[in-house]
């Protein structure tokens, strides 16, 4: 009647690559900074505790929590009604329609993980900051980093390749070349973000 | 000594009703130039006979035009949905697997129910109503340019390659799928069926409409009239948010 269906979808694609989209790109540069040494993560860290307590947890309430678990529960639905072929079907466009919901299957369990451990119980139960220190000592367990490295690596494919269907389910990108076009410059963003990713977590660990 | 009758062996994926276990046979047929396989499911039908020699109830499909026209014998082939008619044997992989899409309801063998797509026709409102009260005039300018267009899009025989392509078109899904939905363009570019545009609009916006589209594309790379659904699909989809924000602005 009122075409919930068609909000939902349209909700689901604006919320993945507006708001969470700018949820990875914090992530990615933060941890970027430690690539500056400890004292440049810091203080950009330091930096993030100044903004007032009740903006703050508005931001992770509003910003983060809710439009995450929203992505994330209408997302299962959604790729619950896929039935992955690219078995029988191998061309590119349907390889990325795979990818995009193998990584949130991996996103899924490990932001549950990675959320419960760093955000509610490190810093929100045990009171322990975020520092470059944390995540040193915390990235010396070789499980922890590939754990991590795969989560950082999945939810920046899975960004990246949401950029072009974005512009496909928006009809910006209407004709195959834009489409290919849009899609090569989506994954070479995805390369350069995995560069990134790779360089800080090695200098975590070898650092 | 006559040379030997050169042999095309065919691996059949058969079932004997709508909700029986699916079983495979094999069959030979005697191989000749431009054979292809509707051909070779005549000849199976005029002797069906496994390789084990085992004498079979014939193998049930369906066709009609045979020049790729009507879109009725879409099945399985080599794992790739496409149209049985125009598959020729001299350019298959052999043994040439055959099997029945499974997307849609298998009624028998290789016969599959496509009613599916013919009641998502009625949904999105696929015709022009000319019927009234007024009086039947000429008929309507056509600019050529949207003409081409909707020239190609008429093209679409409802085989359902697409449909059986689409990983989001299944039981698992409601998807109507890309035939149906971008049929509504079609008649959305008709210059009297663009009066129901908001119309169709609004149905592609419900459950399982164009919504529910993944962006996988394999509907393009399968389509056997090379229609460029997914161009369509974006100008749909471009279509449905203009609708959209005249459906929340507007009342």
């Amino acid at each position: 009647m009122y075409n919930v269906t068609f909000y939902l979808r349209r909700l689901h694609s604006l919320v993945g690559l507006l708001v969470l989209g700018i949820v990875i790109l914090e992530h990615v540069m933060t941890n970027a900074s430690s690539l500056g040494g400890p004292e440049a993560m810091n203080s950009g860290l330091a930096m993030m505790e100044m903004i007032p307590k009740p903006i703050f947890y508005g931001l992770e309430i509003f910003g983060i929590a809710i439009p995450l678990l929203f992505h994330a529960i209408y997302g299962i639905y959604i790729a619950l009604q896929a039935n992955n072929n690219p078995g029988r079907f191998g061309y590119m466009r349907n390889w990325m329609f795979t990818l995009q919901r193998w990584t949130a299957w991996y996103l899924v369990p490990f932001l549950i993980w990675h959320i419960f451990y760093l955000r509610i119980y490190t810093k929100g139960i045990c009171g322990v900051p975020m520092s470059y220190e944390l995540l040193d000592s915390y990235f010396t367990n070789p499980i922890v980093v590939v754990l991590y490295t795969l989560g950082m690596l999945a939810a920046l494919f899975h960004f990246c390749n949401g950029i072009t269907t974005f512009c496909m389910t928006w009809g910006i990108a209407k004709g195959p070349r834009v489409q290919s076009v849009v899609s090569v410059l989506s994954m070479l963003l995805f390369l350069a973000f995995a560069l990134v990713t790779v360089a800080f977590m090695a200098h975590y660990v070898l650092f | 000594m006559a040379e030997e009758q050169k042999k095309v062996r065919f691996v059949i994926e058969r079932q004997d009703g709508p909700n029986d276990k699916p079983y495979t046979q094999e069959f030979d047929v005697d191989y000749r130039p431009g054979l292809n396989v509707v051909a070779a499911l005549m000849e199976i039908q005029k002797h069906p006979v496994t390789v084990d020699g085992k004498r079979v109830a014939p193998v049930t499909w369906e066709c009609n035009c045979l020049e790729k026209v009507c879109g009725a014998c879409m099945m399985v082939i080599n794992g790739k949905a496409r149209q049985a008619c125009c598959s020729l044997v001299d350019k298959l992989d052999q043994p040439i697997h055959l099997a029945p899409a499974r997307t849609f309801p298998v009624i028998r063998d290789l016969l599959i129910d496509r009613s599916v797509m013919f009641e998502s026709l009625k949904r999105i409102q696929g015709w022009v109503e000319i019927d009234g009260t007024w009086e039947v005039k000429d008929a309507p300018i056509q600019n050529p340019y949207t003409a081409a267009t909707a020239y190609e899009i008429s093209h679409c025989m409802t085989c359902g390659c697409c449909l059986e392509a689409c990983p989001n078109v299944g039981p698992q899904s409601d998807f109507i799928g890309p035939a149906p939905t971008v049929q509504a363009y079609l008649f959305n570019l008709h210059p009297l069926g663009k009066f129901d545009a908001p119309k169709r609009l609004n149905a592609l916006m419900g459950k399982g409409g164009i919504t529910s589209c993944g962006n996988s594309q394999n509907c393009v790379e399968v389509c056997p009239k090379n229609i460029k659904l997914t161009t369509y699909l974006a100008q749909l989809n471009r279509d449905v948010n203009k609708q959209a924000l005249k459906n929340i602005f507007n009342h």
